[in-house]
């Protein structure tokens, strides 16, 4: 009671947990390796590429000691086409995560591809999910997308692909068109039939998205829960009544986001 | 929801048609006639936290004899129900009443009435939607939009402020939630550059 904030995190926290995404850079001057509690960052050898924290990574920046390779999903055309897909292809849903285990054409077999980092157990959350460096797939948003890019777009704007009013537009385009998909999944909250499961699919929204819509989901799904409340009471007395109380709705009814 | 909910208590102030079963002495004053004892038959509007107890069956007589009957009040009436069933957005449910939705949900508990709640469930979800629009245009509308932006505000002024005046205290409680929203995301989108 003491902390006057709504649960969930806010946009300043999920911001700062972005900035463990890796990234990659490259590094203008040597740096031999760090050892983080994270890891140890690799050493940096000027024209070679290196994946590391995007803090870090924005501090050389700052000290222009390294340049950023901003992540191929922030490239013009790849947001042009996730634009395309989220209003036109596949107006319903939200883009995809990023697949857990990147690939890469292989090429010495053509038609064929080979996970890009070998010999490494699959893992699903940052920084061992590599969803903003170099080697990320274009096309998918990863988890922390509209912080990285809004992070990146901020202070790495001469490394960008292209001019960065441009990729800023775009960037706020796709929100916009994400914001109005979760509206409109709001509005099917209330027609929810008894077989389907549910009403929104929040698979890939971002953590910002979430940090945004969590008060206001949270409350239209409350109310909507109240509104059906005594109708939901009278239908569980009238199964338990007919001998099989089933316990499912009720998880169904406390679902959160 | 509790004892201190002030909502909670303004909700129960609400008056509810009730039509007395009984012949009630030195109850005339309730239908502005103190002298008269209260006639069976007759019909007056009580708040709801004492027609609800006047509706309870009257303990150790036969089954469905209550002091009183009561009947959906006029902000669940049928007209109201089908002005929301034709388009939840138009109906401005304020002027039914400030806490329409916590009056349903009361009278939902006494009467079972699927239809009704199917259709508030609608009008509910539909109009939260409706809500998260002007929400989030109030939000990124008011600090420093360019005028194009002002422009097609739907926030403010026009329709938007007609159907934002219609909002019943749910609503009212869930716009400030998506409003709170939408301005903190903008104001970190506007940190962003200073750190």
């Amino acid at each position: 009671m003491a902390l006057p904030l709504p649960p969930g995190l806010t946009h300043a926290e999920v911001a700062f947990l972005s900035e463990m995404e890796m990234v990659t850079v490259v590094p203008r001057q040597r740096l031999e390796s760090i050892k983080l509690l994270s890891g140890a960052t690799p050493p940096l050898r000027p024209p070679a590429r290196a994946d590391l924290p995007l803090w870090l990574a924005l501090l050389l920046k700052k000290q222009r000691r390294a340049n950023i390779v901003p992540p191929p999903w922030l490239h013009p055309a790849s947001l042009h086409d996730l634009i395309h897909r989220e209003t036109k292809s596949d107006p319903e849903k939200f883009s995809a995560p990023p697949p857990p285990r990147p690939a890469r054409a292989h090429a010495s077999a053509p038609g064929r591809s080979r996970p890009l980092y070998d010999g490494e157990s699959v893992s699903f959350s940052p920084p061992f999910l590599h969803g903003c460096t170099a080697a990320a797939p274009a096309g998918y948003l990863p988890y922390h997308w509209l912080e990285v890019a809004e992070t990146l777009l901020a202070h790495a704007a001469d490394d960008m692909p292209a001019p960065a009013g441009e990729i800023r537009g775009l960037v706020r385009d796709l929100v916009e068109v994400r914001a109005a998909k979760m509206r409109a999944g709001i509005g099917r909250a209330g027609v929810l039939g008894d077989e389907d499961g549910g009403f929104l699919d929040l698979t890939g929204v971002g953590a910002i998205e979430l940090a945004e819509n969590r008060g206001f989901v949270l409350g239209v799904v409350d109310g909507v829960r109240r509104i059906g409340a005594s109708a939901e009471a009278s239908r569980r007395e009238e199964e338990e009544a007919g001998g099989d109380g089933e316990e499912e709705d009720e998880d169904d009814e406390d679902m959160g986001i | 929801m509790g004892y201190y909910d002030v909502d909670e208590i303004l909700t129960e102030a609400e008056k509810i048609p009730c039509t007395f079963n009984l012949t009630c002495p030195d109850l005339g004053y309730l239908d502005n006639n103190p002298s008269a004892p209260l006639k069976s038959g007759t019909e007056v509007s009580l708040p709801l936290w004492l027609a609800e107890l006047l509706a309870l069956p009257i303990p150790g007589s036969e089954a469905d004899s209550a002091y009183a009957t009561i009947e959906l009040p006029p902000p669940l009436s049928q007209e109201v129900v089908q002005a929301l069933k034709a388009d939840p957005r138009a109906v401005p449910l304020r002027d039914q009443s400030a806490h329409f939705y916590s009056l349903a949900t009361r009278m939902l508990d006494l009467f079972d009435e699927k239809e009704l709640t199917a259709v508030l469930r609608k009008t509910f979800a539909v109009r939260a939607g409706e809500i998260a629009l002007h929400a989030r245009k109030g939000a990124t509308g008011a600090g420093g939009g360019t005028a194009e932006d002002k422009a097609s505000n739907l926030g403010v002024g026009g329709a938007g402020e007609e159907f934002l005046r219609g909002l019943d205290e749910w609503e009212r409680r869930l716009f400030r939630k998506a409003h709170d929203g939408a301005k903190s995301g903008k104001e970190w989108m506007d940190g962003v550059k200073k750190h």
